[in-house]
């Protein structure tokens, strides 16, 4: 059996940096399922990465410690040679694969461990089959849902039959379906065949029964502790959110119809996006809700009436409907403009359609409130998952589109940073009269922020506690 | 009609391409553009796309004949066919591999017997694998502008610098994955690369490249 220990691991960014990992000592017990919380930024990547060995050779320093693969530094470890006792699983689905098909990228697996070429074929169909992908054999893996994209993932780890498989929050990007069979997956692994789970993660519902145990990264030490178990079973109940729209607001859609390819996902609805309001669009991944806020932010084509103030949308430029409706983006990175988080700030307090409502006081106090003040000179693609998605969503609440589209605002946050995040919302919506619509698989903590929910499913829109179709 | 391989066709394609460069001959030039414009049909590939092509190509070969019938000295008039259609057996020679051969293909033939680097065509592949990705992010860059009130025109420098940015991020994402999915630089893989490569094929290719080498500096046609 594979032994994986961290021995008083320290490790900085940079020379001259604090230590963001701070003399930490675990040891997953073999065939354990163990998970790992804590703070955005709190370095919980940082460590699955170096404990499958990827770190400092993509980045940072070692400044204390070891970590020992069967009893030897996992450094100087070949990459092949790692691969088959402990693999990695990562957070943004779209960054994994370097073939074109699952098959493909399973069978580049194996060929990397030197597998022998006749048992590919054999080893490849079988983990198809077994993780329900045969379906997929011939697509395009660009073209799959994230949750689909992690089975393929999951699928190439079990493929190499690693002992020791790492997920760095695997589920940022899928649907709680998704999320549970891929959950029910790796307690399958785990259970049959006695594989070491490590997983790191922001949502702690239905970990319960599969958890053995619970470790918790403190992001002011950067240590390590162990947590009771019973943090994952007091876990409040999910209540959808009644609550009843305005009827009042600018942009509405009629008997809207979206499609992709052939695929219909939304037939006939008809809304209003009330101002002054936040509402959930909640519903099963790849269902269409992404797609959605791209044909109403005209990034795709839909038939039926999108309108703006009751004029047709189609007789209203692409330039000037960005100053109306605006999409915040799913990958964060896509929505900077600039380099330093100063910089986009600073685009943004000169475009924003509130310059009386954003004065820089206002600006100081949103980015104290989002706990960014420390990293202002920083460029924005080294800052931490959570501190892009904050800044994101500042920076585009600070533009003041009348319609803000949240795609998925909150992923990767921590309890406080949600916190943190839908005040601001709240408070700068019912300042500005603005409307904000939002996706989110997070709704824990949520309750006190959203006025109405919107359920997306069999390719209608249905308003929560409404008595007629949304 | 049997393909040829495409690493031979590669060296074909090197072999002839590199003379073609020194060879001021406009029969060798129709020589090459005619044989390799047969292979192109023979080998399945449209009519349509050849139209496309030479509809292109069609003024910058009118522009570079101009130029030399302008501007050149000496036989100005043998000169400007000579590059009108130079341009073309190239265009065609290009075409016989690019048009007939699927750059995995290519990438993994070459791997196979021209010892091109487990790196080099796993790097690559995965690169092109990304290209439409590349595409997409593009338009999504000049979107996220205009919603923050700066326009990006297709000629801007930044718009680029973006997508290159982008592009660096995820080869680095690109690059740990591979790792943590076993890929070592500089160790042995399973080789499962199903690429017949028979001998007549490379006697094909000497052949070719020696016939033209005959017809370029012996015959030496006009």
């Amino acid at each position: 059996m594979t032994t994986l220990a961290v021995k008083n691991f320290s490790f900085a960014y940079d020379t001259g940096q604090r230590n963001i990992l701070n003399n930490i000592s675990f040891s997953p017990v073999a065939g354990s399922f163990n998970l790992l919380i804590g703070p955005s930024g709190s370095g919980k990547s940082t460590l699955l990465k170096a404990m499958a060995g990827l770190m400092p050779k993509f980045g940072g320093i070692v400044t204390g410690g070891q970590i020992l693969l069967d009893g030897q530094d996992i450094q100087p470890v070949a990459p092949f040679e790692r691969a088959k006792r402990v693999a990695m699983l990562f957070q943004n689905p779209d960054r994994q694969f370097a073939m074109r098909t699952a098959p493909e990228q399973i069978a580049f697996a194996l060929e990397n461990i030197q597998l022998p070429a006749e048992q590919i074929q054999d080893r490849v169909a079988d983990v198809m089959t077994r993780l329900n992908l045969t379906a997929f054999a011939e697509q395009d893996l660009m073209t799959l849902s994230g949750g689909e994209k992690q089975r393929v993932a999951l699928a190439t780890i079990l493929a190499m039959d690693s002992d020791i498989i790492l997920l760095d929050e695997p589920f940022a990007n899928v649907d709680p379906q998704a999320r549970q069979t891929l959950l029910h997956d790796l307690q399958a692994l785990q259970q049959t065949q006695g594989k070491t789970i490590v997983i790191s993660d922001h949502d702690l519902s239905g970990y319960a029964e599969l958890v053995d145990n619970l470790y918790v990264l403190e992001a002011t030490t950067g240590t390590l502790q162990s947590a009771s178990l019973t943090r994952l079973t007091n876990l409040a109940p999910v209540v959808p959110f009644t609550g009843h729209p305005n009827p009042a607001g600018d942009l509405g859609w009629r008997q809207l119809h979206v499609s992709v390819g052939e695929r219909t996902l939304l037939t006939g609805t008809t809304f209003t996006v009330p101002s002054q309001q936040i509402g959930l669009i909640s519903g099963s991944n790849g269902i269409g809700k992404s797609t959605l806020f791209k044909a109403l932010t005209k990034q795709i084509a839909a038939t039926g009436t999108i309108t703006w103030a009751e004029q047709d949308a189609r007789k209203i430029k692409a330039k000037a409907w960005a100053k109306r409706v605006a999409l915040i983006f799913q990958t964060a990175t896509d929505q900077f403009v600039t380099m330093t988080v100063a910089e986009e700030l600073a685009l943004s307090q000169r475009q924003t359609a509130y310059p009386d409502f954003w004065t820089a006081e206002r600006v100081a106090d949103a980015v104290a409130q989002l706990n960014l003040t420390g990293v202002m000179d920083h460029i924005v693609y080294q800052l931490s998952g959570g501190q892009q998605k904050k800044l994101q969503t500042l920076v585009m609440l600070i533009m003041g589109q009348p319609v803000l589209l949240l795609d998925e605002p909150l992923a990767g946050l921590d309890q406080d940073s949600v916190q943190a995040v839908m005040t601001l919302l709240q408070s700068t919506v019912h300042a500005t009269q603005q409307a904000i619509l939002m996706i989110s698989h997070q709704r824990q903590g949520l309750a006190d922020f959203i006025d109405y929910e919107l359920v997306f499913a069999e390719q209608q829109l249905r308003l929560v506690g409404g008595a007629t179709h949304a | 009609m049997p393909k040829l391989n495409p690493t031979v066709l590669l060296v074909i394609m090197i072999g002839i391409g590199f003379q073609t460069a020194f060879v001021k001959s406009i029969t060798m030039n129709l020589i090459v553009a005619g044989v390799t414009l047969l292979y192109l049909l023979l080998a399945g590939v449209k009519w349509r796309y050849l139209g496309v092509m030479f509809a292109i190509s069609l003024p910058l070969a009118f522009a570079t004949w101009v130029s030399f019938i302008a501007f050149g000295t000496g036989n100005t008039t043998h000169l400007a066919w000579v590059y009108a259609t130079r341009l073309y057996a190239y265009l065609f020679l290009g075409g016989a591999l690019t048009l007939t051969v699927a750059v995995k293909d290519l990438l993994f033939s070459l791997h196979r017997h021209a010892h091109l680097s487990s790196t080099f065509t796993y790097g690559l592949l995965a690169a092109f694998n990304l290209l439409p990705r590349v595409r997409r992010q593009v338009k999504t860059i000049q979107y996220a502008a205009s919603l923050r009130g700066v326009t990006y025109h297709l000629w801007s420098p930044h718009l680029y610098f973006k997508a290159v940015l982008s592009a660096l991020q995820w080869s680095d994402d690109l690059a740990l994955a591979m790792t943590s999915h076993g890929f070592s630089e500089g160790f042995p893989r399973t080789d499962t690369i199903n690429d017949p490569l028979p001998k007549w094929q490379w006697l094909v290719a000497v052949l070719l490249i020696a016939a033209y080498a005959v017809g370029a500096w012996v015959i030496q046609p006009r």
